[in-house]
């Protein structure tokens, strides 16, 4: 029984697929600065054209399972937009014509400009995160991390060990939850059902620093933390794929922003 | 427990800030704990506050800076907080929530902001007030990368609002709620192999 979505994973070879990680990284993170640094929903709108037209033609993701992997983004694209709109600055600024009047309530067009850019850059965000971590899996983000950033390879793939426990904690949950109920124990009401979920997520936590002390144990002695030179057994190459998909993203990047409307 | 790599030469740094692989692989077991609850908490309980209150939700963020107070009070070793709020952030975007690539951006803040107190007092006082204050400084690395990203047409009022939500949730939550919660582990004996057991 797994609580967790199951990851989203490449169903073909596509492009992406062989673009090193920390190339894909780079590349995204040009997109989630250009949405950033703007108010102009324009330059939003461009990139989220961007992004789809790479996901469908590059990414070799189930193009099927994307709507579902989004659908957390609704509700909080909605809020986002509805409240930058009616707090915003300029509805305060008489000076600036209002569109709606209602009592209290006054709406500029600055103000619906700017909420639509920042709830259409949720979208972006959303779209640039499936293209960065979709076509390849964990493993190969710390190899690419360690051979190519230089990060320090004994915090890579202790992380990547701990990283393996992730779906076993829902299996946990569901022991303690067992475990609980066989004692008796039954949470009253709200302040009783949020000291039960506190204490359930107290025992998980307690399991998982015991399970990793056993892991470390067993990585040492298996010469985890030797200090001698590692090596690396899957070998990561940078190529022209890496550097046209980081000046591609920078070239879109920098359209989206300057392009006249 | 703490003879865990004897055979290694000690050459290299001093025994009280070098990582040894149970403190990477506990600081990282944490943070994926932590992250699946973040990734629980992102998709079914934070839009709907938000959507109920904004931006009264951020009365409740400082369940987000969780890690950068708990793994530091564990482990008790320089970077411990940054490392643990990158890596739960890490594993919540790998789960698939709604700010996906841009919690690279605000894990690291928000674990800069604790680790820039634990490293003021040198790693040597991890006592409740400097949790609280390290809470606080996550609390506002949060809002220091909050407010640009999603509430830059927030009026004046409500950006301050969100700010002193943010900075109290971050002390309630993070700093003192942190501590307690490192204390209760430790009731338990499951830090024998950290200093923090003393």
């Amino acid at each position: 029984m797994s609580l967790l979505p199951a990851p989203l994973a490449p169903v073909r070879p596509a492009f992406l697929t062989r673009v090193t990680p920390v190339a894909r990284l780079t590349a995204g993170m040009t997109w989630l600065v250009a949405a950033i640094v703007t108010l102009d929903p324009a330059v939003p709108t461009r990139l989220v054209v961007a992004a789809v037209v790479a996901l469908v033609l590059w990414s070799g993701l189930p193009l099927r399972r994307i709507p579902g992997r989004l659908a957390p983004l609704g509700l909080a694209i909605l809020s986002l937009t509805v409240f930058s709109i009616l707090l915003s600055g300029s509805n305060a600024d008489r000076s600036i014509a209002a569109l709606v009047e209602l009592g209290p309530i006054r709406i500029t067009g600055p103000a619906v400009s700017a909420g639509l850019a920042i709830g259409i850059r949720v979208v972006v965000i959303g779209l640039t995160t499936l293209l960065v971590f979709g076509p390849s899996d964990p493993t190969r983000l710390a190899d690419s991390l360690v051979q190519q950033w230089h990060a320090p390879d004994r915090f890579a793939y202790g992380t990547l060990a701990a990283l393996r426990v992730a779906p076993i904690l829902a299996g946990d949950w569901a022991v303690i939850s067992a475990a609980r109920r066989l004692r008796g124990i039954q949470p009253r009401g709200a302040v009783g059902r949020t000291r039960d979920l506190g204490d359930r997520l107290l025992v998980m936590l307690v399991s998982s620093i015991r399970r990793a002390e056993r892991l470390a144990l067993a990585m040492d002695a298996r010469g985890f933390d030797s200090g001698i030179r590692r090596t690396h057994f899957r070998e990561l190459r940078v190529g022209w794929r890496d550097l046209l998909t980081v000046a591609v993203a920078l070239a879109v990047a920098a359209a989206a922003l300057v392009l006249p409307r | 427990m703490s003879t865990l790599s004897p055979s290694r030469p000690s050459a290299g740094p001093s025994e009280s800030t070098r990582w040894r692989t149970v403190d990477i692989v506990v600081v990282a077991a944490l943070a994926v704990a932590f992250g699946v609850v973040f990734w629980f908490w992102d998709v079914y309980v934070w839009p709907w506050a938000s959507f109920l209150s904004s931006p009264g939700e951020y009365a409740i963020s400082g369940v987000w800076l969780l890690p950068a107070v708990v793994a530091p009070l564990v482990v008790r070793k320089p970077g411990a907080a940054i490392f643990a709020e990158m890596v739960a952030a890490i594993v919540s975007v790998l789960l698939g929530n709604q700010w996906g690539l841009d919690v690279l951006l605000s894990g690291f803040v928000q674990g800069a902001g604790a680790e820039l107190i634990f490293a003021f007092v040198l790693y040597r006082n991890f006592s409740w007030l400097v949790a609280a204050l390290a809470g606080a400084g996550a609390g506002l690395g949060e809002a220091l990368h909050d407010l640009p990203v999603y509430y830059s047409s927030f009026d004046v009022p409500y950006q301050v609002g969100i700010v002193v939500l943010d900075v109290l949730s971050a002390v309630t939550i993070a700093g003192v709620g942190g501590w307690l919660l490192v204390r209760a582990i430790r009731q338990t004996g499951a830090l024998q192999a950290f200093p923090a057991n003393e």
